[in-house]
């Protein structure tokens, strides 16, 4: 469907366009002799019915698109329309002037009219060219504006697709080796068997319960972060330590659900785990001003061979960071031969 | 009534003592079992293979300073081994060094049961865990080896390898010079090419494998025969396939 003949009052402007138009040939006219009621009353009836046909060139134009379209095709498109439309004019404006001869009264005004037949076919020719080129124009813009909202819509699939894919997992082998820690407990020590039992759903809980969530406070991420620790705890006995320092002004930041807990599974499965006497997990959050640094810190074995998947959970925050601040967070990931450290640094936000 | 069955001294390996202690139970329940040693760390199982000599060792594979396949390289010949892992990726690996089975965590006791069934089987066929030929398959499976092991009694050296000088295959043994020290192993010298980095050590003779950054040049002797200089002043001999093979990589 034509884009103005699909709406009524961008016909009606349309119209009104073409009305100005004929004012401007009557104008013309009137220099030639004719008085201002003959020139209007035998310009404008033919002029709006063309108007019709200049229409016309949308289909023109959808037929002959510039970007496929060669310019000889669309130069040659574009005449042979522009002419044929012109000699619909002149067949509509003979048929007018026939019409007016046979009212006795007027029939004296067609010859002057007549005279400047040539010079008006040439203008409807024009005219028929202006529309075609108009309506390109507001093609391409379509087009663009098409383009433009296509563009966006991919994005923010693509960004939900993402941040879908990276919706952090719990690990499977921390599920087993906790099955196993607590079924060695169930011999020894049942009430410790259930604290853990307790523990891990609890766990399993929040994290299923965040991980749908686009953003949590940063007193959620640490509680869940805490919850894991306690867990890991049982496993590695003395040899897992933690040190905490916890801004409190920081725990209303919101956060994408777990950014931190992976820093510390990271910390223990690529440093703790891999020392024979274990080590302390230094972890801060700390409020500077109107931004927020977690920042994690742990030790590792000197000698130990780098381990095949490290840097994949760390490489998931990175990304889901990047998606959901943009520029405006960062992750730095240090290492040197006795540690690692990891760094985030956020915008300080709250939830209105 | 049942055959009695081969009495099985064993030691249990795993960093997480509650997996010990699962295991230790399980294990407590079992006939004509003992556990002689209970280790946290691979250092510990080497020294209790060699001090102890049991006949089994249930080994954990991720543990820190050797993982299980570091373990079973290094004592492999001397002790039947039976993985236990919360991963089962390692499953075809460990069949592929003849380990005797693989256990996933959590263990259950009619599992742990089969397995000690497996072991008293292949003990019983007077086999031991590992074949010289299974050792290559115990090294890194992607990219290249960081790090030699050599077992020296219930020691355990770890040499960098950018800090062995040369290998030089001596009959079953090979020998890597590291700053001023051999270390014999085992093993085939082929086996250790194949393990190390290809741009870093070079075959340049049919006993030696040459650490590139430890060459000064190569000179001629007397008898036109190709000599390479080391660093330290030590002259090796240069085969003339291993002086094509130099050639391509300088």
């Amino acid at each position: 469907m034509h884009p103005l003949l699909a709406r009524l009052e961008r016909l009606g402007g349309y119209l009104a366009l073409w009305c100005v138009i004929g004012v401007f040939e009557s104008a013309v006219l009137t220099r030639q002799g004719l008085t201002w009621p003959e020139a209007l009353v035998q310009v404008l009836p033919p002029l709006l019915i063309y108007s019709f046909v200049c229409l016309s060139a949308w289909y023109v134009c959808r037929a002959t698109p510039l970007a496929t379209s060669g310019v000889p095709r669309v130069l040659t498109a574009s005449m042979v329309a522009a002419w044929v439309g012109a000699a619909l004019w002149l067949a509509l404006s003979e048929a007018w002037l026939a019409t007016l001869e046979s009212m006795p009264q007027l029939a004296s005004i067609t010859p002057r009219f007549r005279a400047q037949t040539p010079f008006l076919f040439i203008v409807s020719v024009m005219l028929y060219l202006l529309v075609l080129s108009v309506h390109y124009v507001v093609l391409a813009f379509e087009a663009f504006r098409t383009a433009e909202r296509q563009q966006l819509e991919l994005q923010v699939l693509t960004r939900d697709a993402e941040l879908r894919a990276l919706r952090a997992q719990v690990d499977p082998h921390f599920l087993y080796n906790c099955l196993n820690s607590i079924s060695a407990l169930t011999g020894s020590d049942a009430t410790a068997a259930r604290r853990m039992c307790l523990l891990l759903a609890e766990f399993l809980r929040t994290t299923l319960r965040v991980s749908t969530q686009q953003s949590i406070t940063m007193a959620e991420e640490l509680s869940l972060a805490e919850q894991f620790l306690s867990i890991e705890q049982v496993r590695f006995g003395v040899r897992l330590q933690v040190e905490r320092s916890v801004d409190e002004n920081a725990l209303d930041c919101q956060v994408p659900p777990l950014v931190l807990q992976p820093l510390i599974e990271n910390a223990i499965g690529h440093g703790i785990a891999g020392m024979v006497e274990g080590g302390t997990i230094r972890l801060e959050i700390a409020r500077r001003g109107d931004r927020v640094a977690i920042t994690v810190e742990n030790p590792r074995d000197p000698d130990a061979m780098p381990r095949k998947r490290g840097g994949v959970g760390l490489e998931n925050v990175r990304k889901r960071l990047a998606l959901v601040f943009g520029g405006a967070a960062r992750l730095d990931a240090a290492a040197n031969p006795t540690g690692f450290r990891v760094a985030i640094d956020l915008p300080h936000t709250v939830d209105a | 009534m049942p055959e009695p069955s081969l009495p099985l001294r064993i030691a249990v390996v795993d960093d997480e003592p509650l997996a010990r202690a699962v295991l230790c139970e399980f294990l407590a329940a079992e006939a004509n079992v003992e556990v002689v040693a209970q280790c946290a760390n691979g250092f510990e199982a080497v020294k209790a293979v060699s001090e102890l000599s049991p006949d089994l060792l249930l080994l954990d594979v991720q543990m820190p300073k050797l993982d299980g396949f570091e373990v079973l390289d290094l004592v492999g010949r001397d002790v039947a081994v039976v993985f236990t892992t919360a991963y089962d990726q390692y499953a075809l690996r460990a069949f592929e060094v003849h380990a005797v089975d693989y256990l996933l965590k959590p263990v259950s006791a009619e599992r742990l049961s089969e397995a000690l069934v497996r072991v008293r089987e292949r003990l019983g066929r007077g086999e031991r865990a590992a074949t010289p030929g299974a050792m290559a398959a115990a090294k890194p499976r992607e990219g290249h080896a960081h790090r030699v092991l050599v077992r020296d009694g219930p020691r355990v050296h770890v040499i960098p390898v950018d800090k062995i000088d040369y290998v030089q295959a001596q009959d079953d043994y090979v020998c890597f010079r590291s700053e001023g020290k051999d270390y014999l192993k085992e093993q085939t010298l082929a086996e250790v090419e194949a393990s190390l980095d290809p741009k870093a050590f070079v075959r340049i003779h049919r006993s030696y494998l040459l650490n590139l950054t430890r060459l000064v040049r190569v000179d001629q002797d007397e008898r036109e025969n190709r000599v390479a200089v080391l660093t330290d002043g030590r002259r090796l001999p240069v085969s003339r396939a291993g002086y094509t093979r130099l050639n391509s990589l300088l």
